[in-house]
């Protein structure tokens, strides 16, 4: 067995109509023997940018406790908030650092960045344990049950979903996908994040 | 083998932990205290690796001692266990890692902790898991070692996070009847520690 | 003020004064003010910054001595002061470009590199066994959040931001003739040929594109960014700043 596999845990992010949606399940496992049902891997970085990390639920923690060190302080020397897509490239030069002892994460990021124009572009992107960067243009995946979250996206997404409809999709695909893992569930967890705010919803799902 | 418990009920938690010290298939000792008290209100039970349980559970109380000394003030339960983690986490790393897993039980007596219409209570119980990977987690219960596979499913039943302390001694008292019960290698003797508003204390396992 | 020879603060870099000055501070101002004039105007569409290029002997090659410098795509950089101070200021600045790009993705704004290079500055104000840098620097450049900014950076390490400032030689006559010149809506055109017709006050000898550097930041459109979003990929990021060829600084001359 895998040490990414060893707590489970999925996160999903897809992107929409100047919206994305980031959502992940609560579950966090010592191999098969569930310990919370109430373990959230999404944090927010500001009100446009969100991330997930799946994988080892130590390695979580302090890659979340790292990166936060380093928006903080990014955020005070430039006197701004940063933009998704710098987000990501420092998320994975900071995976990189530790290209030979790696942290067992994997990042899923969703936001919206500006243009220049002064309107805002969905952002999403994600990446292996040492920062390849992945940028897709309709959904990325990460945990245990990244496979079946695959499958399941493919199906249901389309482009320049509305946010109401983007949050359906994105849960309905997390909670069909996580139900044939079994470690992942146990509730999920949903950001849709728009224009002028970010909605948060907790979703029941199989609790068996 | 050591098997710990811990549950929050209304305004206090239990920790619990057997007393047995075994090497190989011999019983050393059937009185070891595995719960240390590291404040006036935190408590921690730990289990793993003989040598390094001692080893480690007497680091973390002298520097959360040391903290206190300097501070005056004590730590809030969820600083301390993100301190313990944090240790955890980088011994994890380290050339030979710690290996203990914890149950940090603390009352959080600090003014933003206090429930409005519960102030009687004076403050939140707090129960955090961690393993020696250094994952740590806020649990209403929770446990470790062998115990775990018998007690979460008895506790996901039977756990009240409103229980009175008899009401939750006697939950407790289940999960110990059932691990002697089914397991092959069950320890005969616990000991338990309650942290409330008054502080960390000793309290009887019902018969 | 210090004495002719320094006094006996002079010696140690970072032994205060009796008065609270750091002498040898003051006395790289005085190095920097030895040096031949730069200035830079800030237009609404750009930035100009440029200066007085002088050769010692009419048998150096000019067009090799460098003192207008691209740091990164988006900024460069012009002194006044000590040539060869300037060379290790501009490696430096060059690393920190790339080292901000590889873990960002993107060119520093220039807010972020001047306050880098500024600390290099001030670091040698405070370390043993070194002295001052002998140069005062312009930065000009172009980022997505500030837009268009000039800077100026001392010895000591202190940095401005400027519409238009001049440092070296003729600095005060400089900054006399800018204040009267300059507007807040002049355009890049007209700030070329005010930083020319500035430069002309108190220039030694015959201004030509041998003697004369300069560099530009063009603001991009709006049109010119959405086109470098959609292929982020594709390779280097616009060029929002270049030194302009003898040929163009000819030209300009001649109007």
């Amino acid at each position: 067995m895998s040490i990414m596999q060893y707590n489970g845990g999925s996160v999903i992010a897809m992107k929409g109509k100047e919206c994305v949606a980031i959502a992940s399940d609560l579950r966090l496992g010592n191999q098969a023997l569930t310990i919370s049902c109430n373990h959230e891997k999404i944090f927010p970085v500001s009100d446009r940018v969100y991330y997930g990390l799946a994988g080892l639920a130590t390695d979580v923690d302090t890659m979340r406790q790292r990166l936060r060190y380093r928006v903080n302080m990014y955020t005070i020397k430039e006197e701004r908030e940063i933009e998704p897509e710098t987000f990501a490239r420092l998320t994975s030069s900071a995976l990189y650092e530790h290209r030979f002892g790696p942290m067992f994460v994997e990042p899923v990021i969703a936001g919206l960045s500006k243009t220049p124009s002064g309107g805002v572009e969905p952002f999403i992107a994600a990446a292996d344990l040492i920062g390849c960067l992945n940028f897709a243009k309709d959904f990325v995946v990460a945990g245990t049950a990244s496979d079946k979250l695959y499958g399941v996206a493919e199906g249901l997404w389309e482009p320049d979903l509305e946010a109401d409809d983007l949050f359906e999709t994105i849960s309905q695909t997390l909670l069909n996908a996580v139900d044939r893992d079994a470690y992942s569930g146990w509730g999920a967890i949903v950001h849709v994040i728009t224009k002028d705010k970010v909605i948060t919803r907790k979703l029941r799902g199989r609790m068996d | 083998m050591d098997i710990l418990f811990g549950l929050c009920g209304k305004g206090f938690v239990i920790l619990a932990g057997d007393t047995t010290v075994a090497h190989s298939i011999v019983k050393m000792k059937n009185d070891e205290d595995k719960i240390k008290t590291l404040g006036p209100h935190l408590a921690m039970a730990y289990s793993g690796e003989p040598g390094d349980t001692i080893q480690f559970a007497e680091y973390i109380e002298r520097n959360l001692r040391l903290d206190q000394i300097r501070n005056v003030h004590e730590r809030r339960p969820e600083a301390s266990a993100s301190w313990i983690r944090s240790s955890l986490a980088s011994s994890l790393r380290s050339r030979r890692p710690y290996s203990v897993n914890i149950l940090v039980g603390g009352f959080d007596i600090s003014s933003a902790a206090i429930v409005e219409g519960q102030e009687e209570l004076g403050g939140t119980p707090k129960l955090y898991w961690l393993d020696y990977l250094g994952t740590k987690v806020e649990v209403p219960f929770g446990a470790h070692g062998y115990g775990s596979y018998f007690a979460l499913s008895l506790l996901d039943r039977y756990h009240d996070p409103n229980a009175s302390v008899e009401e939750a001694m006697g939950t407790l008292k289940r999960c110990i009847d059932e691990v002697s019960k089914r397991l092959v290698v069950s320890p005969s003797k616990y000991k338990a520690k309650i942290i409330d508003k008054d502080g960390v204390r000793d309290i009887e396992i019902p018969v | 003020m210090a004495s002719a020879d320094g006094g006996a603060y002079s010696y140690s870099l970072t032994v205060f004064s009796p008065s609270g000055k750091l002498v040898q501070i003051e006395h790289a101002l005085a190095a920097v003010n030895q040096g031949t004039t730069s200035l830079g105007i800030k237009a609404s569409n750009g930035v100009v910054i440029a200066t007085e290029k002088k050769s010692p002997s009419i048998l150096v090659d000019a067009s090799m001595v460098e003192k207008v410098a691209e740091i990164c795509p988006n900024i460069g950089i012009v002194y006044s002061g000590m040539g060869p101070d300037f060379r290790v200021i501009v490696s430096r600045a060059r690393k920190s470009a790339q080292a901000y790009l590889k873990v960002y993705g993107e060119y520093p704004p220039t807010r972020v590199l001047t306050q880098e290079i500024a600390t290099v500055m001030q670091e040698a104000t405070q370390r043993g066994g070194v002295r001052p840098f002998g140069l005062s620097l312009l930065v000009a450049g172009w980022d997505a959040h500030r837009g268009p900014m000039l800077y100026q950076v001392d010895p000591s390490g202190s940095f401005w931001a400027w519409k238009a400032s001049a440092i070296g030689k003729n600095m005060i006559n400089a900054k006399t003739f800018l204040e009267k010149r300059y507007n807040d809506d002049i355009s890049l055109e007209d700030a070329i040929h005010t930083a020319l017709l500035t430069l002309k006050e108190g220039f030694e000898g015959q201004m030509t594109e041998k003697t004369i550097e300069i560099g530009v930041v063009n603001v991009p459109t709006a049109a010119e960014l959405e086109e470098a979003k959609s292929s982020p990929e594709s390779g280097r990021p616009k060029r929002t700043f270049r030194k302009l060829t003898e040929e163009e600084v000819r030209d300009y001359l001649a109007l």
